[in-house]
């Protein structure tokens, strides 16, 4: 399984590479924000360990650019902030998971094989109605002027439903099977809830009601 | 204000002054041509009863004695001219067709005024036809009409200045405590004084509470960052000399539980590190810091969404997009994620944020579906460093944290079985 280790602590880089080796990897190293961006593109790795902080550049912009070239390959990001807004932001930027610095490196193996397993199979699955394209993997929506919004667990497969079939009516029962609750019978107004939520979102004409029946995706909008 | 008052002020003054001159001089003017005409008025009475012979009149300087004035009488056979030096100016005059007031300026004649107001009226008398003529000067009546209007302009400058001092007055007046103030912040800068201590009225107290406020607030930073470095450097520094130290003997073998040591030794530094790292970061409740509940919910909850990909992470509030919560982002991240990221970890398939806003307080509550906790158990979350979860690491620190911060905003941290039998913890802050 081929392995990118981005990493330009070198003794770091090096103990790392050995320990992945050992589990099982066939490693590549790059010391630089350059080099690991090259690599990235040309080469067809399995999964990837990628430091944010390098000497030349943000491991963010490298990751962000792989993932504008469709380098798809899962990528765990490692890091010795361990703030929450910059889990977010590398997780926004396209990364699978998130690590810590120091960190044992069990803990890291473990979650590369967990973020390999998750992939397998994986494909980069769009589905585009109107203006909007709902990124599958990312579970996140993004408009017609390239803005991403990113979707809760129920929102998004709300739209998923909805923006499968645009112009196909969606009975409230229906859309109740989308959602899990900690309610055992989930009303007709938590869907009532959502749909406001998600008209917010992409503009209330996009989302139609059919009084009696149940709610459309207006793709034409 | 009082560059653009003061300026005004006089400006308007000038223009009173000047207008004062203007309806003086035509006041003076028609009370003249009035009194002229009833002098005139008063000549043909007399020459009435003399039946117009001019001679018969009494002459000399009888009417420059009683009236002031220069007169003219003339008839086909006489000229009366008193006093004679005025000739030059009141001939001209007799022998025009005009009725009515005159003004002759710029004559020039020996002893005679250059300015001079008259009244002409031409009347018949038992057929004989007699003009008669009397004028002022009014070089004599400018003199004293200018002397009244400087006058005037005195008083008004005098007005102008009396203003000007009356309102520096109260503006010095009102503005002395603003300069105590200025002098206390001087004072503050050169470290005479630590706080503001001066009497102010009513509307700068606030400010002077705020900028108190602001250095207490300062002075504790800077005592607790002090506190932590401290801290840090005290339990930093020794298992440094440690490992140092075993890796300088070179004649020491590194063996296997050499290494443990030093590993242990390494592994407190990092969480020394961690502990004092995240104690500085949290703010705590400050002027001017707000957050986006929001906005910063569904980031995490999305995140944690792609991190636990077999779970649901879901968000249930009411507030607006844009709402905001008086509470530092860096500290709500922290009680929303750390929240959140030990849901995530207990849940089986569902967590449940739910963002709620009163006027008296704000609230996160979050909710799970995993196995709860027992009621034994419940009283011990949150206290540092408890793990009821062996076997998923990093567990129950995140709770200490969320009640570290809570604190900090003397709010309440409440844990509680979840209606479907997990953990349901409330945060609750007070606005």
């Amino acid at each position: 399984m081929r392995l990118l280790l981005v990493e330009d602590d070198l003794l770091l880089a090096e103990g790392l590479a050995s320990q992945l080796a050992k589990a099982g990897f066939s490693v590549d190293t790059a010391h630089t924000a350059r080099e690991a961006e090259l690599l990235g593109k040309q080469e067809d790795y399995r999964v990837c360990v990628l430091d944010l902080g390098l000497p030349d550049g943000s491991g963010l912009d490298v990751l962000r650019n792989w993932r504008a070239n469709q380098a798809d390959f899962p990528v765990l990001i490692l890091t010795a902030r361990s703030d929450w807004q910059d889990k977010v932001n590398g997780l926004k930027a396209g990364a699978d998971d998130y690590l810590a610095k120091p960190f044992q490196s069990e803990e890291l193996i473990a979650r590369l094989n967990a973020i390999v397993r998750r992939s397998e199979g994986r494909v980069r699955s769009l589905i585009t109605a109107g203006r909007f394209e709902l990124d599958e993997h990312r579970q996140s929506l993004k408009m017609g002027d390239g803005i991403e919004h990113s979707l809760t667990g129920t929102e998004f497969r709300l739209l998923r439903c909805l923006m499968s079939q645009p112009g196909h009516v969606f009975s409230k029962e229906q859309l109740i099977e989308q959602l899990y609750s900690l309610n055992e019978s989930p009303s007709d107004n938590v869907i009532e809830a959502y749909i406001g939520r998600l008209r917010k979102l992409v503009g209330t004409d996009t989302i139609s009601t059919r009084r009696g029946q149940g709610y459309l995706f207006n793709d034409t909008v | 204000m009082l560059a653009i008052l003061l300026p005004a002020g006089i400006g308007l003054m000038a223009i009173a002054w000047v207008v004062h001159g203007f309806l003086l001089d035509r006041m003076s003017r028609d009370f003249i041509e009035h009194r002229l005409m009833e002098e005139v008025t008063f000549l043909q009475l007399q020459l009435q009863e003399v039946d117009g012979v001019v001679g018969a009149l009494q002459t000399g300087d009888y009417f420059q004695e009683v009236f002031h004035h220069a007169f003219a009488v003339h008839s086909p056979t006489t000229t009366v001219i008193s006093p004679e030096t005025w000739a030059p100016l009141l001939r001209p005059l007799i022998q025009s067709g005009k009725q009515g007031s005159i003004r002759v300026q710029n004559k020039t004649a020996d002893n005679a005024p250059a300015d001079i107001l008259a009244y002409r009226r031409s009347f018949e008398i038992q057929g004989t036809p007699i003009v008669v003529i009397v004028s002022e000067d009014m070089d004599a009546l400018k003199l004293s009409q200018a002397e009244l209007h400087a006058w005037t302009a005195v008083v008004s400058v005098l007005l102008v200045g009396l203003l000007a001092g009356v309102i520096w007055l109260g503006i010095s007046f009102s503005m002395r405590p603003a300069a105590a103030l200025q002098v206390a912040l001087k004072q503050l800068q050169t470290g005479e004084i630590s706080r503001i201590d001066v009497k102010t009225p009513d509307e700068f107290r606030p400010l002077v509470q705020q900028l108190n406020q602001l250095l207490d607030s300062l002075d504790q930073r800077l005592e607790r960052s002090r506190e932590a470095l401290a801290n840090l450097s005290h339990s930093v520094k020794t298992p440094i000399a440690a490992v140092r130290q075993v890796l300088e003997d070179t004649n020491r073998p590194l063996d296997d539980s050499l290494r443990q040591q030093m590993a242990v030794r390494l592994g407190d530094l990092d969480k020394q590190l961690e502990a004092e790292m995240r104690r500085s970061r949290f703010a705590g409740p400050q002027v001017g810091k707000s957050a986006y509940p929001v906005k910063q919910a569904r980031d995490l909850l999305w995140m944690l969404g792609r991190l636990y990909p077999e779970k649901t992470f879901e968000l249930s509030t009411s507030l607006a997009e844009e709402s905001r919560w008086p509470v530092e982002e860096h500290d709500l991240n922290e009680i929303l994620g750390n929240l959140l990221d030990n849901a995530g970890k207990w849940s089986t398939r569902f967590i449940e944020l739910s963002l709620e806003q009163t006027p008296q307080m704000i609230s996160i509550t979050v909710s799970d579906d995993g196995s709860g906790v027992e009621n034994t158990e419940m009283i011990r979350l949150g206290q540092r460093g408890l793990r009821l979860d062996e076997q998923t690491p990093g567990h129950g620190l995140g709770l200490a944290i969320v009640r570290d911060v809570v604190e900090r905003y003397s709010g309440l941290v409440r844990f509680m079985p979840a209606h479907s039998g997990g953990l349901q913890v409330r945060v609750e802050i007070f606005g």
